[in-house]
C-alpha cells in the first residue's frame, strides 16, 4: 500500500514547477510497483501583478493582473518495481486583466519521464533511498513561445537529468533533496531577427539551460490517509538576457526563481484507490518572471493494470 | 544490494549518452551577415562622375596628390604594410575576414543593431506622466535617442548619403591619381581579398569607417567609444589586408570627415528637433483634425501617453519629394461608414480565425519595440542582396543611399497624413478588440510598414529588377501583417502602400539621372 500513496505523491510533487512555463516531471522520491497505473487530472492556476524585468520589480497597468490556468491529465505506469514512467499533456490559458493584448490557449509540451531506484539503503529508524530521473518534454502543437508572457511554454525540447534523495522516518516524517539539470533546445520564433544582447540574424532562439534545486519536508498523517509538504525551489538559468526596460520578455531570458509551496493529499474510497489534492505556491524572488501565486487542484485514480 | 546496482547500471551509462546529445547540438547562432569578402561584378571606374547628393563636386573636399611611385615615403609605407601583414594577431586577422571588401555592409548592419538597441519606449513615471529622452543629456533615462522607426529612417539616410557622396568622391580621386595597390607595387605583399586592381588612393574603406562613424556618434552620442573602436579596427584591417598605405587611409578619412560634417550640417537644421512637439501643439494638432474631420485618435494606454510619437515628423526636410502635400493621401472613410464597418468586419474575421501563416506573417513584420523597425529590415534585405550581386563599395553605398531617402521621405509622408487626418486605432474604435500586435503610439493612417514597404520594395526593385516581384510581394506583406495583427484597417495598409510608391517613384526619377546607370 506504501507503494500506491508513494506513487501518487509522485504526481503532486510535480505540481511545483508547473508555473514556470510547463507541466514536468517528478522530482520526489516515490515509485509506483509493476504493473499500476495512475490517471490523474490536474488543475492549476497562478496570478500575478507585477513582475521582475531583469531584477527590477515592475507593475504594468497594460497587463494589470496576469492569469494562467493549467489542466492536465497524467499517466504513470510501473514497469517494474523501480523503473516508473510517467506521462503528461498540459492544456495552458493565460490572459491579462487589462490591455489590447490577446491571450492564448492550448496544448504544451508532451513530457516522458523515466525514474529509476538506484539506491535503497536502511538507515537508523528510516529508509534512504536514491534515484535518478531522466526526462524529455517537446511541444506538442505549434504554439509561439516567442510572444511572451503569453506564450503557453519556452517552445523548446528539455532534457532533464536528476538525482533525487530521500530519508523517511517509519514514523512518517520525511526529507528529500533533489538536484536537477535541464538542458533546453533552440525554439523557434516567427521573425529572423531579434536582440538579445546583441544582434541576432536568425529565427532560432537558445533558451538558457537551468538547475533547479528542491528541498522537502513533509509528514504521513492519520493513519497515512493525510500526507503535507512544504517545499523550497529554486531555478537558476546557467545563460540569458534580461528583459529589456518596458520591454518585452523572450525566450533568451534569464529565468531564475525562488518558490514556497505546500501541498496536502487525502486518500479515499476502497483501498485508497481515489485521491484529491491541493496545493498552494508562492515566488518569492525571482529574475525575469511574473511573481505567480497560486493554487492547485487535483484528482488521481491508481488500478492494477497487470498481474 | 549488489543485485540491485547490477540490474540498473545502464543508468550512468545513459546520462553519459544524453551529456554527449547535449553537446552536439549546442550550435552558433549568427550575430550577422556570415560573408566572406567577394569578387566585385564590376569596378564602375565611371563612378567619380555619379550625381552628388549634398554636395556640387566631388572635389569639394580636396585630396592633395599622392607620393609617387617609388618615392621614398612609398616605400616606406609598403614596408609598414607588409610588416602588418606579416606580424597580424589572430585578432586583426579575424577583423580582416569580418570587414570583408565591401564593409559597407558591416557599417550598415552595425547601424541596424544600434537601432534595435535603442528602440525602446520610455515606461511611465510614477506619477503616471512619461518622461522624453533629452539630446543634451542623452545618458539620463529614457537614454537618447528613442530610436523609434521615424528615427532609424533619418539615421539611416543620412548614414548613407554621406557614405554615397564620400564614395563617389574616393572613387574620382582613386581613378585620377590612379595609385595603385600595395599588392600590386609589391609581390611581396598578398591581398587579403580578391586582387581585383582598384586604385587605393584615397582608401574606399576609411571614407566608409569615419564617415560612418561620424555620422553614427551624432545619432547614438552614448555609443562614441563603441563607434571609435570599431572604426579603428576597419582602419587597421585595411592595412593587415595589404590593400591600403597608411596615406590612402589618411585620404580617406579626410574625406570621411568632410562628408559627414555635411549630413550632419543638413541633419541639424531638417526638423527633427521639433519633431517630438509638446503637448500644446500635439494638442492643437489633434484638435484641428477634430475640427476638420469630426473624429480623433487617442493613445490606449495605462497610463495614456497624452503625446503621440513625433507628431511633426511630417514636417521633416525631404531628400527627393517636393513637398509633402505631394504624396498626402486622400482622407480614409469616416468611422461608422459602410466602407469603415467593412474593414471592422475584415479585422475581426481574422481576430477570430487567424491561420498559422496569417500569424506568421503578422510576427515576422512586427518588426516593432527592440528591433530595427521596417527601415532595417529592407536595409538588411537590400544587404543581402548587395552581397548576391556582388555589387562594390560604390554601388552598394548608392543603394543604400536612394533606398533610405526614398525610405525616409515615405515615413514624412506618412506621419504628415498620421498626425493630418489624426485616425483612430482599431482598438479605440471597436470595443474590447484584443490584438496580437502592440498597437503604436501613433494614428492608423496611414500605415508606417506598408509606407516604408512600399518605398522600399520600388526602390529595390528599380536596382534589383531580377528580384522586383519578390520585394513587391514582400511590401504587400508588410502591409497585410498590420491587418491581420489587429493593428490597422486595410485602408490604411493600401493608402501608405501607394504613398510609399509615390515617395520613391521621387527618388527612382533622381537615381535615373544620376550617371550611373
Amino acid at each position: 500500500m506504501t507503494y500506491r500513496l508513494r506513487f501518487l505523491s509522485l504526481l503532486f510533487a510535480s505540481l511545483g514547477i508547473l508555473t514556470i512555463s510547463r507541466a514536468q516531471t517528478p522530482l520526489d522520491g516515490l515509485m509506483m510497483p509493476k504493473g499500476e497505473i495512475c490517471v490523474a487530472l490536474m488543475y492549476e492556476q497562478g496570478t500575478w501583478d507585477r513582475y521582475w524585468e531583469g531584477s527590477v520589480v515592475r507593475v504594468n497597468q497594460n497587463i494589470g493582473t496576469f492569469t494562467r490556468q493549467m489542466g492536465m491529465p497524467m499517466i504513470v505506469g510501473g514497469i517494474t518495481d523501480k523503473i516508473n514512467v510517467i506521462l503528461s499533456l498540459p492544456y495552458v490559458k493565460t490572459s491579462a486583466s487589462a490591455g489590447q493584448l490577446a491571450g492564448v490557449q492550448g496544448i504544451q509540451d508532451l513530457g516522458l519521464s523515466v525514474k529509476a531506484i538506484v539506491v535503497e539503503k536502511t538507515l537508523g529508524k528510516g529508509k534512504l533511498t536514491g534515484f535518478t530521473n531522466l526526462s524529455l518534454s517537446t511541444p506538442a502543437s505549434n504554439y509561439l513561445s516567442d510572444y511572451m508572457p503569453f506564450s503557453l511554454g519556452f517552445g523548446a525540447n528539455e532534457l532533464g537529468i536528476r538525482g533525487i534523495g530521500l530519508y523517511e522516518l517509519d514514523k512518517g516524517p520525511y526529507f528529500r533533496a533533489s538536484y536537477s539539470y535541464l538542458h533546453r533546445g533552440i525554439t523557434e520564433a516567427e521573425r529572423d531577427f531579434y536582440y538579445a544582447d546583441g544582434a541576432y540574424y536568425t529565427s532560432k532562439m537558445d533558451v538558457p539551460d537551468a538547475f533547479l534545486s528542491q528541498v522537502t519536508l513533509g509528514s504521513w498523517m492519520f493513519n497515512k490517509k493525510l500526507r503535507v509538504e512544504a517545499s523550497l525551489t529554486t531555478v537558476r538559468s546557467t545563460s540569458g538576457d534580461d528583459i529589456r526596460v518596458y520591454s518585452m520578455p523572450q525566450p533568451t531570458n534569464k529565468v531564475d526563481v525562488d518558490r514556497i509551496e505546500g501541498f496536502a493529499q487525502y486518500y479515499f474510497g476502497s483501498k485508497r484507490s481515489f485521491g484529491i489534492i491541493a496545493s498552494y505556491h508562492h515566488l518569492f524572488s525571482g529574475r525575469n518572471m511574473g511573481q505567480f501565486s497560486g493554487y492547485g487542484l487535483g484528482l488521481t485514480y491508481q488500478f492494477k493494470a497487470l498481474k | 544490494m549488489r543485485n540491485l546496482m547490477k540490474k540498473y547500471n545502464y543508468v550512468p551509462l545513459l546520462v553519459v549518452l544524453f551529456s554527449l546529445g547535449i553537446t552536439s547540438c549546442m550550435e552558433d547562432l549568427p550575430r550577422y551577415n556570415e560573408f566572406t569578402g567577394y569578387e566585385f561584378s564590376s569596378l564602375d571606374p565611371n563612378a567619380g562622375q555619379w550625381k552628388l547628393v549634398l554636395h556640387s563636386s566631388p572635389e569639394q573636399i580636396a585630396l592633395a596628390s599622392p607620393s609617387a611611385t617609388g618615392s621614398a615615403e612609398l616605400l616606406k609605407e609598403l614596408e609598414d604594410v607588409k610588416a602588418r601583414s606579416k606580424n597580424a594577431t589572430a585578432a586583426q586577422r579575424e577583423a580582416v575576414a569580418y570587414w570583408t571588401n565591401n564593409p559597407l555592409v558591416r557599417w550598415n548592419e552595425i547601424a541596424l543593431e544600434l537601432a534595435t538597441k535603442y528602440n525602446l519606449i520610455p515606461a511611465p513615471n510614477p506619477d503616471g506622466t512619461y518622461p522624453v529622452p533629452d539630446p543634451t543629456n542623452p545618458s539620463k533615462y529614457p537614454k537618447f535617442p528613442y530610436s523609434h522607426p521615424p528615427y532609424t529612417s533619418r539615421m539611416l539616410a543620412y548614414l548613407s548619403v554621406a557614405q554615397y557622396d564620400g564614395l563617389i568622391m574616393a572613387w574620382h580621386y582613386k581613378y585620377k591619381f590612379k595609385r595603385q595597390a600595395p599588392y600590386q607595387l609589391d609581390t611581396q605583399i598578398k591581398s587579403a581579398y580578391e586582387a581585383n586592381g582598384l586604385y587605393s588612393y584615397p582608401s574606399d574603406g576609411a571614407v566608409a569607417a569615419i564617415a560612418s562613424r561620424d555620422v553614427l556618434t551624432a545619432m547614438f552620442p552614448l555609443e562614441k567609444d563603441y563607434l571609435a573602436q570599431k572604426a579603428q579596427e576597419h582602419l587597421e584591417s585595411l592595412l593587415v589586408a595589404g590593400i591600403h598605405v597608411a596615406s590612402d587611409l589618411e585620404a580617406g578619412q579626410l574625406i570621411g570627415a568632410g562628408v559627414a560634417k555635411t549630413a550632419l550640417a543638413r541633419a541639424s537644421t531638417d526638423g527633427m528637433k521639433n519633431a517630438q512637439a509638446p503637448k500644446a501643439i500635439s494638442d492643437s494638432i489633434k484638435n484641428a483634425a477634430k475640427a476638420r474631420f469630426g473624429w480623433s485618435w487617442e493613445n490606449q494606454e495605462t497610463p495614456q501617453r497624452l503625446v503621440g510619437l513625433v507628431p511633426l515628423f511630417g514636417r521633416v526636410r525631404l531628400w527627393n519629394v517636393p513637398n509633402v502635400e505631394a504624396i498626402r493621401p486622400g482622407p480614409p472613410p469616416a468611422p461608422g461608414s459602410p466602407v469603415f464597418q467593412e474593414a471592422v468586419s475584415e479585422l475581426k474575421r481574422y481576430a477570430n480565425t487567424l491561420t498559422p501563416n496569417q500569424r506568421r506573417i503578422a510576427n515576422f513584420w512586427n518588426d516593432g519595440l527592440n528591433t530595427y523597425t521596417p527601415p532595417g529590415h529592407w536595409n538588411r534585405f537590400a544587404k543581402e542582396e548587395v552581397v548576391a550581386n556582388k555589387l562594390n563599395p560604390v554601388r552598394t553605398a548608392r543603394v543604400f543611399a536612394y533606398l533610405n531617402m526614398a525610405i525616409m521621405d515615405a515615413g514624412v509622408g506618412c506621419w504628415d497624413a498620421k498626425y493630418y487626418y489624426h485616425y483612430p486605432r482599431p482598438i479605440q474604435t471597436i470595443a474590447g478588440f484584443k490584438t496580437i500586435l502592440g498597437t503604436p503610439n501613433f494614428p492608423a493612417y496611414t500605415s508606417g510598414h506598408a509606407s516604408f514597404s512600399g518605398a522600399a520594395a520600388e526602390v529595390m526593385a528599380h536596382f534589383f529588377p531580377g528580384n522586383a516581384i519578390q520585394f513587391r510581394k514582400w511590401a504587400e506583406e508588410a502591409s497585410m501583417s498590420r491587418i491581420y495583427g489587429g493593428i490597422h484597417y486595410s485602408f490604411d495598409a493600401s493608402a501608405g502602400l501607394t504613398q510609399g510608391k509615390q515617395a520613391a517613384s521621387f527618388a527612382i526619377a533622381k537615381a535615373k539621372l544620376d550617371n550611373a546607370e
